[in-house]
């Protein structure tokens, strides 16, 4: 349990670091943006108190903000992901349930079911995001298309790195 | 209150999500400028709009109200038109005037926010710079003036009432044509103060008073009011209470004046100052 704490708080800093430092400097086209660093919510275990999970969430999308000039935006769509995700979780539960002790990773529930997972998250995180930053809904299916692309392009990344994991 | 604390336990999830999402928005709003603009823009179209439909359906409740001022104000204009041909009937082999101007252009504007119960108060028309308004415009309604605009946005302007400690205006007393400044002290809604008349002019109660012309804003001869009260506390000049004609509380209709020659007046009595 104790360890769990502190492998969430080294994935909490770690993925901030990367998202600032690499990720946001990564723009395709000029409007593909990956936010890889939602992965950190993605992980956390289900026994999370709920508070918490909102709590870590806001402190993550908060984080972002200060070191991308957005203040409020990241942390925004990061609550309104992290209220979603105990619900998302009791959708897509496999039959059985969850067992005590385990997290939603690919190495409980293999990566088929964690991409389903992921995808949902990573839509509705982009999504706020996209729609709180141009704050219209004017020019409806340009946002959304970018919306789409930047989803998939942090799918790819999150793919990638549950891979790696998965192998090591 | 244990009640409360369950409930409180309860929904703690959802309502510690409805805080951190409240907490977010507040802090996009207070950081980013495009963010807050569209807001601001959204949140004074929401007001906007609802003023418009509060101000049309009071607009027709007042109906029969303004057809009767309408009406009478036809009658009106209508005896003076009669007398203006008259004159002109009996100049006609006389004068022609070929450097007559028009003098003043006026357009009509409903009143939408109002108050009476300020020291500042301001009146805001649904007309605006769209339209010709421009600062400086007298108002004026059937019954009486109403004040002089202060601002003026792409679709409203802002009136400073009559009945606003700011305001003043030259006027005289129509019998005698002795002239004095009218302005507001801020006590009653009815009532605005002349004062500058002295003390050896003949008034009495229930004489007329009307705007001298000499603030180049207002026309002369627009009516303002009734004396209604009179003393000499102040030595040798009159405070004279004028009952105002106009109500108030119950415009609806008012009248904009752009003096045309205005400016041409100003920059005459400021160069002629200075000399």
């Amino acid at each position: 349990m104790i360890r769990g704490v502190y492998q969430n708080i080294f994935n909490f800093v770690g993925l901030v670091v990367l998202q600032v430092l690499i990720f946001n400097n990564i723009e395709l086209n000029g409007f593909i943006n990956p936010y890889f660093y939602i992965l950190f919510i993605l992980l956390l275990p289900f026994e999370t108190p709920k508070w918490l999970l909102l709590l870590s969430s806001f402190a993550l999308g908060l984080s972002i903000d200060l070191f991308s000039h957005t203040l409020g935006m990241h942390a925004f769509a990061c609550v309104f992901v992290a209220y979603l995700r105990p619900y998302l979780l009791k959708v897509i539960a496999p039959r059985e349930g969850y067992d005590a002790g385990t997290a939603p990773t690919v190495k409980y529930f293999g990566l088929t079911w964690f991409m389903k997972y992921a995808v949902i998250i990573v839509f509705a995180h982009h999504f706020t995001l996209f729609f709180i930053e141009t704050f219209k809904f004017h020019q409806f299916f340009a946002t959304l298309f970018r919306v789409i692309l930047s989803s998939i392009f942090t799918l790819i990344i999150i793919y990638l790195s549950q891979l790696l994991m998965v192998k090591r | 209150m244990r009640n409360l604390l369950k409930i409180l336990y309860a929904y703690h999830f959802l309502i510690l999500f409805i805080v951190l999402e409240s907490l977010s928005l507040i802090l996009i709003l207070e950081n980013n400028q495009f963010q807050r603009a569209k807001f601001i823009q959204f949140a004074q179209s929401v007001s906007g709009n609802l003023y418009g439909n509060i101000d049309n359906f009071k607009a027709y409740l007042s109906l029969k109200e303004a057809n009767k001022v309408l009406a009478s104000e036809n009658v009106n204009l209508r005896n003076k038109l009669e007398a203006i041909h008259k004159v002109e009937r009996e100049k006609k082999d006389t004068l022609i005037d070929k450097y007559y101007k028009q003098r003043y252009t006026y357009m009509s504007a409903r009143v939408i926010n109002n108050s009476v119960n300020k020291q500042y108060n301001f009146i805001t028309l649904n007309k605006g710079s769209r339209d010709g308004v421009i600062q400086d415009m007298a108002v004026i309604s059937p019954s009486g003036i109403v004040g002089v605009v202060e601002g003026v946005s792409e679709n409203y302007a802002t009136v400073l009432a009559v009945l606003n400690r700011n305001f003043k205006v030259s006027a005289k007393i129509k019998k005698n044509n002795y002239f004095g400044t009218l302005s507001w002290n801020g006590l009653n809604s009815e009532i605005c103060v002349l004062s500058d008349i002295p003390h050896h002019v003949k008034i009495a109660k229930g004489d007329t008073i009307i705007t001298s012309g000499f603030s180049n804003m207002f026309p002369e001869g627009i009516q303002i009011g009734i004396i209604d009260d009179f003393d000499l506390k102040e030595g040798n000049f009159y405070t004279i209470k004028v009952k105002l004609s106009n109500d108030f509380r119950s415009l609806n209709f008012v009248t904009l004046i752009d003096n045309l020659i205005r400016k041409d007046q100003f920059q005459l009595e400021k160069k002629t100052a200075h000399d």
